[in-house]
Order: structure tokens, then sequence, then C-alpha cells
């Protein structure tokens, strides 16, 4: 018999299962020798009733559960970013009156020294590190489902799905770093031994949003969906998510081709997170923002509050504001934050602070400047955001990228793909949403 | 006394499978590298009654697809060279997980024994495993062993002797994967059986590897070729 023979039947088989499962018949042999196991275990071993493990497995059936598993992952992130918003309020307006109370005392100074100080520093800086709080409060958040042993079984979960993109859950693991900070997120592909699964999930880990786009988001959230921010942030987030899915399987299908690895995963036993893991967990994330803030930031902002100073940006921002006319944030103002933002994320807001400085900008809401200034709607902010989302990763990204890919084209086609995805989603989302609106 | 028989160490990484190859062969092991592939495998000699047993660990992997190099080389090494016995070496302090890789290689229709190791560890924990009916269920023959304090070695050696003269029987594997899966494999295990490869590969094995959509598998059938 002709081995023809045995693939067409291999085929007739493998559709069958899938039209009658929806999976791959690799996933249905696995959850039966799985099965077979459980089964066999629950026979012939006895352990003692610790009633943690017993609750670890409880929990597991449900978040485990083949039609509850995602829209449960989704609700548990759509939970971070209602606990950031709900709990952040307080905290940053303790913050914005800090920074009230200084650019009062700097109004006094006069000259260049005193804009530096008030428009530069209080008003770049201060835009940035208004929402310390934010950032701090979703780490916690991210912490706790780590540390609870969640985060594994978000993987696993995931595992079904990225199955069908040609990736495996392992690779879910760095993506999920990617919502602290990419860096990190890019270093940590390393545990994928399959080089194929590893590049494909460098090239698409820049869609996880991370802690410095959070900024932004929560800038013109609230300023153009009030009381619905927790919802517009989180849409950013799973757009993320949605376009790494993607691109992943297209990437897999036409630039990465060939075999996927296996993907084993032991999942811890959940546990109570303790209160010091999840503040240290915290601090090792939020502590590189403050970091960023204090030096890199600091200078980026300096040097655009010289260039603002001297009338030097608005040349820089009409000389291609235009190319994002049809995404309806053609003002040269947008045009110069997107510039500066490919150095770091965060420099998108700080670079807003500069351009709308002064102690009004900070009180009276930067966002709503930001609609009066630049007539934007909300319909613009959301394409502003999606923009910020996609388009080129920050520079410490792409450096960790090329040393990771240790190749130039790759590192080329990252911004390449990203820019001209970023710029396509920001225009269709602005003219489809015009037209309907009318 | 018998020719000399093939026994293969299998087992997921850190379940003292390097233990056991240690107390089975003792100081006569000499390590080999294999041709062909970078992944080190060790071989050793060891006597039992009279019997040359030829001793060889396999990498320690979870899982026996054809993704990565180390699991290739464990399972190649199964189904080419058709080892007399393969002991499965299992962490009973993790038993869920270790037995994946049993009920792999009862696909592929080895003569397994498992040596159920660290028994202490699993007993200090105060995990009852019930030996006889673990064996039943599996239809193998089930040892258990402390590797670290040489326990279990002797009754060991004694059951793959026993496997291997076919004294003791190894019924199939109980494992059935739900009626329309399982019909899938019956069906495609009839077609393979008419392809060149059943003469060297079990057909069960093989309609199981194609519903996996298996690489090195798919390539043995692109091979062959044939009308």
């Amino acid at each position: 018999m002709s081995s023809s023979e045995v693939f067409k039947a291999q085929e007739d088989s493998l559709t069958r299962l899938r039209s009658r499962y929806g999976d791959d018949a690799d996933i249905l042999i696995a959850d039966a020798r799985y099965g077979f196991i459980s089964g066999l275990t629950k026979d012939v071993l006895k352990k003692p009733a610790i009633q943690r493990r017993t609750i670890s497995d409880r929990i597991d059936s449900v978040v485990l559960n083949r039609w509850l598993g995602i829209p449960l992952f989704l609700a548990l992130l759509y939970g971070v970013f209602r606990f950031t918003f709900d709990v952040s309020p307080p905290f940053m307006d303790w913050i914005e009156e800090g920074f009230g109370w200084l650019s009062d005392q700097a109004a006094g100074i006069g000259g260049w020294g005193g804009s530096l100080l008030s428009d530069g520093i209080l008003g770049g800086l201060g835009s940035v590190l208004v929402f310390v709080p934010v950032i701090f409060l979703m780490y916690i958040a991210l912490s706790i489902l780590e540390d609870s042993g969640y985060m594994a079984r978000a993987a696993f979960v995931m595992d079904r799905l990225m199955h069908r993109v040609g990736l495996h859950g392992r690779s879910f693991v760095p993506l999920m770093l990617g919502f602290g900070c990419n860096v990190p997120a890019v270093m940590a592909t390393r545990t994928i031994e399959n080089p194929k699964d590893r590049l494909v999930t460098i090239l698409i880990n820049p869609m996880m949003s991370c802690g410095a786009r959070l900024p932004v988001f929560a800038l013109l959230a609230a300023a153009f969906f009030t009381r619905n921010e927790d919802i517009v942030v989180f849409s950013m987030y799973v757009i993320g998510i949605i376009l790494a899915i993607s691109l992943a399987w297209l990437f897999r299908k036409r630039l990465v081709k060939g075999e996927s690895g296996h993907f084993v995963m032991e999942l811890p036993p959940y546990r109570v997170p303790s209160i010091t893991g999840v503040l240290v967990h915290m601090w090792e994330r939020g502590r590189v923002f403050l970091v960023r803030a204090g030096t890199i930031i600091f200078a980026i902002v300096v040097v655009i509050w010289l260039l603002d100073y001297h009338g030097a940006l608005e040349p820089i921002g009409k000389s291609f504001d235009v190319v994002f006319e049809p995404c309806g944030f053609g003002q040269w103002q947008a045009a110069v934050t997107l510039i500066f933002g490919i150095l770091a994320k965060e420099v998108v807001v700080g670079t807003f602070g500069v351009l709308f400085a002064g102690a009004e900008a900070i009180e009276g809401g930067l966002g709503a400047i930001i609609g009066f200034e630049l007539g934007w709607t909300p319909l613009v902010a959301f394409a502003f955001m999606v923009m910020t989302l996609v388009y080129v990763p920050c520079m410490a990204v792409i450096g960790v990228i090329k040393r990771e890919t240790n190749s130039w084209k790759w590192t080329g086609f990252v911004i390449g793909y990203t820019l001209v995805l970023g710029w396509l989603l920001a225009m269709l989302i602005y003219q489809i949403g015009h037209a309907i609106q009318g | 006394m018998g020719k000399e028989i093939v026994v293969a160490l299998a087992g997921n990484p850190n379940s003292g499978k390097t233990t056991v190859f240690n107390n089975l062969t003792g100081a006569r092991q000499h390590v080999g590298n294999w041709p062909g592939v970078t992944v080190e495998k060790k071989e050793g000699v060891c006597y039992y009654q009279g019997q040359g047993i030829r001793v060889v660990d396999l990498p320690g992997v979870y899982s026996l697809t054809a993704y990565s190099l180390d699991e290739v080389v464990a399972r190649n090494f199964v189904v080419d060279e058709k080892p007399d016995v393969v002991v499965d070496i299992v962490d009973a302090t993790n038993l869920e997980r270790n037995l994946y890789l049993t009920i792999q290689l009862l696909e592929m229709e080895a003569r397994v024994v498992v040596a159920l190791n660290m028994m202490d560890m699993a007993r200090g924990r105060g995990y009852e495993i019930n030996v006889r009916e673990l064996s039943r269920l599996l239809g193998l023959p089930v040892v258990p062993m402390v590797a670290t304090r040489n326990q279990g070695t002797q009754d060991l050696l004694r059951t793959v002797i026993e496997v291997a003269d076919g004294r003791t029987a190894v019924p199939g594997p109980a494992l059935h994967y739900g009626r329309e899966l399982q019909e899938e494999i019956d069906r495609l295990e009839k077609v393979v059986s008419g392809s060149p490869l059943a003469s060297t590969y079990p057909p069960k094995w093989l309609a199981i590897k194609l519903l996996e959509n298996d690489d090195d598998v798919m390539r043995k059938f692109r091979e062959v070729g044939g009308e």
C-alpha cells in the first residue's frame, strides 16, 4: 500500500475529528492520555488530606475548563485594570497636589531657569510621575495573579489557542511578562527551546502593552472616556493580545515556517500570595520605571524643553504631521510626541506635558487640555492610543531584540512592521469611526 | 546462559535515572557518544545470575514526541533498536507527570518494566501508593525502589530477566482513547498495516503518530513512498 493512501486516510481522520471536536487530534490524544492517568492515579494513589492540594484541584477544574478558561482569563485581566483605576485616584491627586504646590513655588522664578523648572521638569516629568500609582497598582495586581499560581494556568489555557497559531503555551509566559516591560520579556524567550518558536515570540512581543504605555492610555482614557477608562485601557491590552496571536499565526505561516515545540508545563499549587512577596514583586518591576523617570526620561524631557524653548519643536512636528492626517491626529504636537515616544513610550505623556506646561496643565487635567488645544474627539484619542500601543517599540526593546535575535534584519523587520501596522490600524479606526458617526 | 539482553532506561529528568544506572552497572560503566547525535547516552554492562545485560541510559525526557532532539534520540532507540526491555523510571512523588511517558512507551508496544523510584520520599510525604493496583491497571510489572539507597535493584533485575524471557506476560495497554478517537486509530491502523513500515513499527503506534501529525513518522512514510 502506498504512502499517499496513508496520507489520504490520515487527512480524512483529522478532518472528521476536527469537525467533531474543533480541536486537533494531538490535543485530543494528549487529553485522552491525561484522562487515563488522572483516573488511574485516583485509584492507586492516596495523598494525605492536605486541604491546599484538594482546593488547587477544585480551582483548576474551573480555571482550566475548556470553555471557561479564556473568558475567565479576560475577566481577571479586566479585574486588574478595574482594581488599578478604582484604587489609584486618591494617590494621583496627592501627587498632583504636590506638583501643583511645587509649580506655585517655581512660578516666582523668572527667565529660562524658571521655564525649565516649571515647564520642562514639573510639566514634563511631573505629567509622567503622576501615573506612578497607576503603574504600581497594576504591578501589584499582576503580582497577585502570578504569585497565586494563576499565571501558570493562564499559559496552560492559552496553550490550546496558541497551538492553532503554531506556537505553544510556553511562548505565552514571555508574552505575559511583556505586561510589565518588554525588555525582560524578550530575554525570557530564552526558555523556549525551539529556535523558531523563540524568534516568533520575540517578533510579536512588542504587541504586549507594557507599563510605560500605561500612562498614555490612562491619561487619554481619563480625559476622553470618563467612567469607562478601565474598559478602554483593558481594550488596549486585549487588542495587543489579539494582534500578538494573529501576527504569530501570520509569521508562522509566511516567515518562520517549520515545526513547533512541545509543551509540558508544571502547574504549581495555588497559594495565598504573601504581602511581602507581592510588594517585592511590585517593587522589582516598578523600580525600573522610577529609575527611568529619574534618568533617561528626565534627560529626554529636558532636551524636549530645550527644543521647545528655542521654538524648534514646531518645525520638527510640522515636517511630517501630514502623515498622521488620515489617522485624525495630524497636529504637529501629536507628531512630536510620537517621535520622542520612540525613545521611551512614557515620553509621549512627558512631551504633552512640556508642550502644554504650567500649573493649570496638571491641575486642570492634561488630557482635557489636549482635547481642547488639538480638538481631539474620543475617536481620535482612541486611534492615537492604538498607534501608541503598536508603533515602534522603545529604544530599550529595539536594543534587546537586536541582541537576542543577533540580527539587524529581524530588528529592522520589527521596527518596520510595527510602524506600518500602527499607522494602518489608527487610520482604519479613525476613518471607519468617522464614517459611522457620519 | 542466554545471549546478552539489552535494557533501555527511560524516565523523566530528575526521576533518579542516573542513580539507577549506576546501581545496575557499578564500576563497569563506560560513557559513549553515539554517532549522529550530540546528545550523550551512557551505556554499561551488568550480570544477573550469569545473564549479561547491556544497559543503555536514554536522555531524560517528559514526552516522546518528535519535537526536540533528546526526545527523538530516546524514542528512536526504543522503536528502532527494539531493546528487550525498557525500564521506565517513575518518580513516585510525581506519579501523574511521570506516567505520561509510561503511556507513550506502551503505545510503542515496548516491553516495559516500571521502576517506581523515590518510594521513601513518597512515604515521607504521606503518599500511599497501591503498587499492585498500579501494576494491574497499567498491565505492567511495577518494582518499588529507593535508588539512592540501592533498594530494589535486585528485584528490578529479576523482573527485567523475567520479562525478557517472556515469563511475565505483558498485556496490551488498557488505555482507551474515547470512542471517536479510538475508531479513527483503528481505521488508520488497518490502512497502515499494508505499508512496508508496518514490518518495522507497530501499526497502532504509527496510526497514533499520524493523528498527531508527527514529523518524524510523516517523513518515514514519505521516504518509503511506494505502491
